[in-house]
């Protein structure tokens, strides 16, 4: 902690020159679309920031966005990230435990106070006084509340922190809720998936870290840059639908052949997130390249959407109102959503 | 550069409209000096397009390797002042792509802090090289000379 060096010094000091930060911010840049000269303005403003202090608190959730985050690729140019943020608190990565480390999240947030981030996963049980999930003898409540309270900005990741995600899931039995319902006074930036890319985590935080304010966001408060596009519209997949090429098992002829998946359930159409573009494993495959449709993870309540197998277009009973209304709508916004993307980086290209 | 005469292919006619583009973009950089980037990676470019392109602007004199975080190569095309970076993350994987319109990359210049940072190192290496006792090498130079 008390970091006073600027993240160049400390590269420097390891023998890494502020090349790393051209490199850096090129990497970025490209996949958060943002024009050249923000991408070089990011190299210099990352080489001359102090490391950013993050405390990372874990409430109802599976550890799956730790695994997505401490795996984003190799052993080099996204690994910097870690380099560049102080880790002051995360159950399952920190050495120390107990008082100790209770300890540490206070003098992080007494010596950063109004300058930390605040990562969030998992969602917060409210029911029965909160009960269902505690941390050193505080509910999760209490303990967001405390934690952010002088925080500079709030990171929820994983459907669970952004929407309630699987906890929330129909019946809700502990009642739990999104990180968004609980804080309205500061910035909260929603990073959904299950778990989500681990780009748009770390690409957030190197954001935040070189601008200090938060991204451009939607509606749902997610970063426009990973979550803009719809995965149907970038889907290489796309052209079967256009021809109405679909396969109707996932063994018969047009699996086989590659065919859109729409009939057996994926759920692309109303689904924003950026794994048809940046993928997964370091750009290995995505889902619907593995051969199974998108769940659509990255929207909320995925897991009470009528069934992971069953068509948009299909979906009946007591969710079709919500999931047919959001299909059609999902669609064409995500064709005009599409368009305005395709417009801005032609045109930032130009400049 | 008639290589793609006769070549009707859509792919073609995406590298045209790069080349043109950096036509302009050298053009501006020419007479105001005004430095452009194009992401290859935000364009809807497959292999094919590239190699269009790469064929397009051919090969200067200046090829760079650079060992930043992973692998990075910097290659001047046949355009002075049109440059082709492409940044490795772990291994062969291109994690970034760009041509730059420039009369030097950026990440081939030492960095103003960097160069006070090394200044500093090696007058700290002056001092504890330098009046040294001489060693017995250099008394047996000295007999021979």
């Amino acid at each position: 902690m008390a970091e006073q060096k600027t993240l160049g010094e400390r590269l420097a000091e390891h023998g890494v020159s502020r090349r790393a930060f051209v490199k850096y911010a090129s990497w970025l840049g490209s996949l958060m679309a943002l024009p050249p000269a923000t991408s070089r303005a990011m190299a210099a403003e990352l080489a001359k920031a102090k490391r950013q202090s993050v405390i990372w608190l874990s409430f109802q959730e599976c550890t799956g966005c730790t695994e997505s985050i401490t795996r984003s690729k190799g052993p080099t140019l996204e690994d910097l990230i870690f380099d560049f943020i102080s880790l002051d608190y995360h159950h399952t990565l920190q050495a120390a435990s107990g008082e100790a480390i209770e300890a540490a999240r206070h003098a992080a947030m007494a010596e950063n106070k109004g300058k930390y981030v605040v990562v969030v996963d998992g969602s917060v049980p409210m029911k029965d006084g909160g009960i269902y999930s505690t941390t050193a003898g505080h509910s999760n409540y209490d303990t967001l509340m405390e934690t952010v309270k002088d925080a500079f900005a709030v990171i929820a990741v994983g459907t669970c922190a952004t929407y309630g995600g699987i906890p929330k899931a129909n019946p809700n039995p502990t009642g739990a809720v999104s990180i968004g319902d609980l804080v309205k006074d500061k910035p909260v930036i929603n990073i959904p998936g299950c778990p989500p890319i681990p780009e748009a985590m770390t690409g957030t935080v190197a954001y935040l870290l070189s601008f200090g304010k938060v991204p451009e966001l939607d509606h749902l408060g997610r970063p426009k840059a990973f979550f803009g596009e719809n995965i149907h519209d970038r889907c290489y997949r796309r052209p079967f639908y256009e021809r109405g090429q679909f396969a109707h098992a996932f063994d018969d002829q047009g699996a086989r052949d590659g065919w859109c998946l729409y009939e057996l359930g994926c759920k692309g159409p109303v689904t924003y997130n950026a794994c048809a573009t940046m993928k997964w494993n370091g750009g290995v495959s995505f889902p619907i390249q593995s051969g199974h449709g998108c769940l659509g993870c990255s929207e909320p309540d995925f897991w009470d959407k009528g069934g992971f197998y069953v068509p948009l277009s299909a979906s009946i009973g007591p969710t079709a109102k919500l999931v047919g209304g959001a299909a059609l709508a999902g669609a064409v916004a995500g064709v005009a959503a599409a368009a305005v993307a395709r417009h801005r980086k032609s045109s930032l290209n130009k400049g | 550069m008639n290589a793609d005469c006769g070549h009707p292919a859509p792919a073609a006619s995406l590298a045209d409209a790069v080349f043109a583009e950096l036509a302009h973009a050298l053009a501006r950089l020419a007479e105001t000096g005004e430095e452009t980037v194009v992401d290859l990676r935000s364009l809807p470019f497959g292999p094919a397009d590239l190699e269009a392109l790469a064929e397009k602007l051919g090969t200067g004199e200046v090829t760079v390797t650079l060992a930043v975080a992973g692998r990075s190569e910097v290659r001047e095309t046949g355009w002075a002042g049109i440059w082709w970076v492409r940044h490795f993350g772990d291994g062969e994987d291109v994690v970034a792509e760009e041509v730059q319109v420039t009369r030097i990359p950026e990440i081939l210049v030492s960095h103003p802090d960097d160069v006070a940072f090394a200044a500093r190192r090696m007058a700290d290496a002056v001092v504890t090289t330098g009046p040294q006792e001489p060693t017995a090498a250099d008394e047996e130079d000295m007999s021979r000379g």
